[in-house]
């Protein structure tokens, strides 16, 4: 097979892990207008709870359960006790509290599993290739892209086809009238801002037999989220799907016309974007 | 309501390294140490054990000339520009004696700045230009350089495998891995070695897929990887779920140790060939008085990273007490042209280009049925001192 259709499937492999990490900082964007610089912190942690969960015997279809629900528990807690509280403030605030949560949280997971990297092993049945002619690829990474289709699926169908969704995207346009109709609209925020936290975790438990799990991965993993975001477009379902597909083709692609400028690249795209859609390639103004 | 341009703004914080800190214990009465290392992003894992070998062996000291010992951790980040402007502030506040530098370009950048400060600044950074065409006075290094570490690991493993005649190479771009990249390049060319291949990659890449796709595409015999800590782990890790183990031999020119073998575990690592600067089990007899050391104090064996620093910072020690001053010229004549048992053998430090010659391993990971404790990863399979003859390493100092 030609070099370049290996890549492109690479990068669709790549991009939906990406779309899992980005979608949920988009959702909670979309409906919260809440930039979540801790969202990296919940796909560490979502990677660590799943390489604990191993460590204590649970089967690795276990843990891709137990992990993000786990995660979508912490958010629930820290948005319901702390979060709600300072939405009304300037967003410097968000931002010094996100990241502040990044870092304790970062230095938790180094406090606890240390500051070394671990290793997680895909179950025995996801272990191995599959070959496609010339084409190889690892079963797991298969399996990460059906799972995200699933989820992808899932969360649209929830989005646009459940009550639930029309509140949101109500919500999303305005607060006041939602709550107006006598909905509860910071339960609503809650269930959307542990959403976002379940889609992270979920990433980051399904990312760790690939890439390990180091304290610093949550980090590295915001800026590829708000890349992913910010192409796709602000509070965006679809955007975070073409922004985290159109980042993995990019990365994969350059890996072999320009391997150098591979990573860079993902940026060089993002700038792209901006300058022929302002507003992401499914964002709205302003 | 956030608007887009405040988004955009904002998301620039997102960049990995912005979020950092660093740690700060000093005493302007003690001799002050720095141990400038990379305490955040990719390499962060390398330079907490650093800082913990640094801590280990001012403890072990208490005092040296009369006077306590201290340290201050300075955060790199790996990067160049903010280790320099670390280090000079370090340098204001009275610290004359910096042991750290895990990556080499930031390495270059210090050892330049140390030059300059009249401080003395000893690395286990790689690149051959730091005791080569950028030596200074002020600058030593503990670990092989890229020649030799490719020299300890390329050649034996050719006469191992002797029909594997086609090799890719995935490098990192930056002065470490262009020196690793050129000394395997000699290689090649001097045994008749088809070079199918090299993929660059920067320095924040943790996504290694795109690239070793192209490996499998040029078909090669051996897969050889340049990159260090955690992209190399990252890099490994992908190759294995890529079925590339059962396919071709994969060398690790320079792997960062047992921390490594952890981290990947020791399924990843069996059969997988590893250059090394240290490994925990060399029979050497201070290096053995060294692992007993660590294990009764920290309870764990020690990797290269805590090992990199223990050593280089003792070396500084030991030169100062020979000097019997803290004047960094006094200290720099003593360390020149030093022997002593290390942690590899006898080791010395060569006068004319600030070399310490010392062995480089190549090691192979074992099966985890064969491991005889729970760090018994590796088999060392050989090793030996390479390095280019002083007239060939274009280091002038004055």
């Amino acid at each position: 097979m030609n070099i370049y259709l290996l890549q492109v499937a690479n990068g669709i492999g790549i991009g939906m892990l990406y779309f899992l990490l980005a979608v949920g900082l988009s959702i909670v964007f979309g409906l919260l207008r809440f930039v979540n610089f801790s969202h990296g912190a919940f796909y560490l942690l979502g990677a660590y709870f799943s390489f604990q969960l191993g460590q204590m015997g649970l089967s690795f279809w276990w843990s891709l359960l137990v992990a993000p629900l786990v995660i979508g528990l912490f958010a629930w807690i820290v948005e319901k006790f702390v979060l709600r509280h300072i939405y009304a403030l300037p967003h410097h605030f968000h931002i010094l509290f996100t990241v502040g949560l990044a870092l304790v949280v970062q230095e938790a997971v180094i406090s606890y599993w240390g500051p070394l990297g671990n290793n997680i092993s895909p179950p025995d049945i996801l272990q191995g290739v599959v070959m496609f002619g010339d084409f190889i690829f690892p079963k797991y990474r298969l399996f990460v892209i059906a799972v995200t289709a699933v989820m992808a699926l899932l969360l649209w169908w929830v989005l646009e086809g459940t009550r639930l969704g029309a509140i949101v995207r109500a919500g999303s346009e305005s607060t006041e009238m939602v709550s107006l109709l006598g909905l509860n609209i910071d339960r609503i925020f809650s269930l959307v801002f542990a959403l976002g936290a379940i889609t992270a975790g979920l990433a980051g438990a399904l990312a760790a037999p690939i890439r390990g799990v180091d304290p610093f991965m949550g980090v590295e993993a915001l800026g590829i989220a708000f890349v992913v975001v910010v192409i796709g477009g602000l509070g965006s379902f679809f955007g975070a799907l073409a922004g985290g597909i159109l980042v993995g083709i990019v990365q994969s692609l350059m890996s072999t016309i320009w391997s150098e400028g591979a990573h860079l690249m993902i940026y060089v795209a993002m700038a792209a974007v901006m300058l022929l859609r302002p507003n992401g390639l499914f964002g709205r103004s302003s | 309501m956030i608007n887009r341009r405040d988004f955009l703004r904002l998301s620039a914080l997102a960049a990995p390294g912005a979020l950092s800190f660093s740690d700060v214990f000093a005493q302007s009465d003690a001799i002050q140490f720095g141990c400038p290392v990379p305490m955040s992003g990719p390499f962060a894992a390398n330079g907490k054990y650093a800082d913990m070998g640094m801590k280990l062996v001012l403890q072990k000291y208490g005092k040296v000339l009369g006077k306590s010992l201290s340290y201050t951790t300075i955060d790199t980040e790996g990067k160049p520009a903010t280790a320099v402007r670390k280090v000079q502030e370090a340098v204001d506040k009275g610290t004359r004696f910096f042991a750290g530098g895990i990556l080499s370009s930031e390495s270059l950048a210090m050892g330049k700045e140390a030059e300059k400060s009249n401080s003395i600044f000893i690395t286990t950074a790689g690149a051959d230009e730091i005791t080569g065409s950028e030596c200074n006075r002020s600058t030593f290094r503990w670990s092989v350089p890229t020649f030799g570490a490719i020299g300890q690991t390329v050649r034996p493993l050719l006469e191992k495998l002797p029909k594997a005649k086609r090799w890719y190479t995935i490098t990192p771009q930056y002065v470490f891995g262009d020196g690793l990249l050129n000394a395997a390049k000699e290689v090649f060319k001097e045994k008749g070695i088809e070079h199918v291949g090299n993929s660059y990659h920067s320095l924040a890449e943790k996504e290694f897929s795109g690239y070793l796709t192209n490996a499998m595409a040029a078909k090669p015999d051996v897969l050889l990887l340049l990159n260090f800590g955690s992209q190399a782990s990252d890099a490994l890790r992908q190759a294995v779920s890529f079925g590339m183990k059962n396919n071709m031999t994969i060398l690790m020119a320079w792997a960062s140790g047992l921390e490594q073998f952890e981290a990947l575990g020791a399924d990843i690592c069996d059969g997988v060939y590893f250059g090394a600067q240290y490994w925990h089990a060399i029979d050497a007899p201070f290096n053995k008085e060294f692992v007993g050391y660590v294990n009764s104090t920290l309870k764990i064996d020690p990797n290269y990273s805590l090992a990199g620093s223990y050593i280089c910072t003792k070396i500084v020690l030991d030169a100062i007490i020979k000097a019997n001053s803290t004047d960094p010229k006094a200290v720099i004549a003593a360390m020149e042209g030093m022997k002593y048992e290390g942690l590899t053998g006898t080791e010395e430090l060569r006068k004319g280009d600030h070399q310490v010659i010392k062995n480089y391993y190549l090691l192979k990971g074992k099966a985890k049925s064969k491991m005889r404790s729970k760090n018994d990863y590796a088999d060392i399979v050989s090793f030996g001192k390479s390095f280019l003859p002083l007239d060939k390493t274009m280091c002038k100092i004055a």
